[in-house]
């Protein structure tokens, strides 16, 4: 396979003196690749995922991405092939975030902007700081904002509030502004667990095709085992912050679903992975 | 007819069936009687300490009774002449009506008449001593939001680039809240003159400390959600600011901003008791020279002054939120 775009080395992640939250992962992702990172609630799903763009600081281990991905900027002066995300400073782990698209469980949209504002505030990492502090962008970055509604069929939602739109639409917002980025990796934590069942098959619809289409690395988090199944090239069953499955979905079989969805059995004969 | 029947349905339903098991109560919470007892005698005490502290006596209240008829019933009527009579505005014979009140051109002279009138004279009438309050109000919040708007971001803890910085905006707007505004006029007067300036900038120092605070607390409560989401694409503090916190906080800015102009309507018309000019210096003045028909005047003005923008001010809150 290609070069991975994020290489994850013994990631650790604990909080205070508690127990470790993320113990020892190690995986590596690759672009156009669609992984779902399976577990139940509290078994380190949504940490796994901010570690990947520092919205949590991981404790330990390291976080590998090739530095040819970040548009260059006058921070970057070492040509380094490979940077480390977990030591990067605030400078240039925005380029990275740049280049990381986010969607989440309760879409996180500016309820009383604009479905384009919203959209526009994607883009807010490449843009300057200015103009667009106050909400003013150049027509270029307007009509990349126009191209992607479009693409997620809502054009003419455009001039409406956001918490006008329903659940699934506010959703599909998301995913515009998260284009907005011109994203390598999409990190999506429970993009479906608000929605019913049609939407939670659209969005992922959506997503799957934008993973093959723009050569996205997209990786989410999953609670339930048949949408991960039908979605998934891959999937990565995590259980008290250990890995206990990484693999195709058909090979996902009995004893590992068991691993995943029965954590207190599986701990004490865990294969160490 | 069916209702009656449901009622006693419903009413045998409720009845214990005989075949009732006994049931295991749960111990009744124990009660500290004592304790009880012992807190509202100390309540007592402590209202009966501030009575006497305070001079309570039905004595004093009994005789002042009827002054306090006599003043009011010298008041009435109140007299409008204060307000109707174009005598108290007296306005300067060298003018015409329309140089007085339009910014047209006028020689040196007829401008420094102008000026005069308006800096001096009219502010003496009840009517421009009424519009110089409303003046210092606006003027004293708009200075405020000005400082409170971005020292409300540093002193809210999520809001804030450094947990130092937050601390200490926060100690020394807990500080500087805690002086009224009145204290803050007479060490004004006395370091700039009497006069409106003083006031407005009294109005001022108070309103920002009381902003930021009120600010502050609703950046602190906003959905984070957002914050993160913004944050993940790699945008700037400023950014987050504008896309995520504003958007969430700006219908409560706006209605403590009202909130604290209708405040700042009534403080101002105190701090003129002080010497800070407006509508509080006329009535002093009133009630001191036993004017009290005028003195009724500006206390009725004040009282529409104050409903108008309570109402005003009500009106455009349902409009912006």
């Amino acid at each position: 396979m290609a070069q991975p775009i994020i290489e994850v080395r013994d990631l650790k992640k604990g909080y205070g003196n508690g127990p470790l939250v993320l113990e020892d992962l190690s995986l590596s992702f690759h672009p156009g690749e669609f992984t779902t990172i399976l577990g139940l609630s509290g078994s380190g799903k949504s940490t796994f995922l901010r570690c990947l763009n520092r919205l949590v600081e991981p404790s330990g281990g390291k976080i590998m991405i090739p530095s040819s991905i970040l548009e260059k900027g006058e921070i970057l002066e070492d040509e380094k092939p490979e940077l480390d995300i977990v030591t990067l400073p605030l400078g240039p782990l925005r380029l990275w975030r740049r280049r990381v698209g986010m969607i989440f469980q309760q879409f996180n949209l500016a309820k009383r902007l604009s479905v384009l504002d919203n959209v526009l505030s994607g883009g807010l990492g490449g843009v300057n700081l200015f103009p667009s502090s106050l909400r003013l962008f150049s027509t270029p970055t307007r009509e990349q904002a126009f191209r992607n509604l479009d693409r997620l069929g809502l054009l003419d939602r455009a001039y409406q509030r956001a918490d006008t739109l329903s659940g699934g639409q506010q959703q599909r917002v998301a995913i515009a502004r998260a284009l907005m980025q011109k994203p390598r990796v999409i990190l999506a934590d429970e993009p479906v667990a608000s929605l019913d069942p049609k939407l939670s098959v659209t969005i992922l619809d959506i997503l799957r095709r934008i993973a093959r289409e723009d050569d996205i690395s997209v990786i989410i988090s999953l609670h339930t085992l048949e949408l991960a199944k039908n979605y998934s090239d891959r999937i990565v069953g995590l259980s008290g912050g250990r890995i206990v499955f990484d693999g195709k979905p058909d090979r996902l079989e009995k004893e590992a679903i068991d691993r995943i969805y029965q954590p207190e059995r599986a701990r004490s004969h865990a294969p160490a992975l | 007819m069916t209702a009656s029947t449901n009622l006693k349905e419903r009413a045998r339903m409720h009845q214990p069936s005989k075949t009732a098991y006994p049931l295991s109560l749960p111990p009744k919470p124990k009660k500290k009687p004592l304790r009880k007892w012992a807190l509202i005698l100390v309540l007592l005490l402590v209202l009966a300490w501030a009575f006497s502290g305070s001079q309570f006596n039905f004595a004093d209240l009994a005789s002042g009774g009827p002054r306090m008829a006599d003043m009011l019933s010298r008041s009435m009527p109140p007299d409008f002449s204060t307000l109707t009579d174009e005598k108290v505005y007296d306005f300067p014979p060298e003018l015409k009506l329309h140089q007085l009140f339009l910014p047209v051109s006028l020689g040196t002279e007829q401008g420094e008449i102008k000026s005069r009138w308006w800096n001096n004279t009219f502010p003496q009438t009840i009517l421009g001593a009424t519009i110089q309050t409303i003046q210092m109000a606006l003027t004293g919040t708009f200075l405020a939001v000005l400082f409170a708007f971005p020292l409300g971001f540093l002193a809210a803890r999520n809001t804030s680039p450094h947990p130092l910085i937050y601390h200490t905006v926060k100690i020394i707007i807990n500080f500087l809240r805690t002086i009224p505004d009145f204290a803050v006029g007479l060490i004004l007067i006395a370091a700039i003159g009497l006069g409106p300036f003083a006031g407005t900038l009294a109005l001022a120092f108070h309103t920002t400390t009381v902003l930021i605070k009120l600010f502050s607390e609703s950046i602190e409560n906003i959905d984070e959600g957002v914050v993160e989401a913004i944050e993940a694409t790699g945008a700037h503090f400023v950014q987050i600011a504008s896309f995520a916190v504003l958007p969430q906080v700006i219908p409560d800015f706006i209605s403590f901003v009202l909130y604290r102009f209708e405040t700042n309507i009534r403080a101002a018309a105190v701090l003129g008791l002080i010497g800070a000019g407006g509508i509080g210096l006329i009535m002093n003045s009133d009630f001191r020279m036993f004017q009290y028909p005028q003195a009724a005047t500006s206390v009725l003005v004040l009282i529409v002054l104050v409903m108008f923008v309570d109402y005003t001010s009500a009106r455009l809150r349902k409009m912006v939120l």
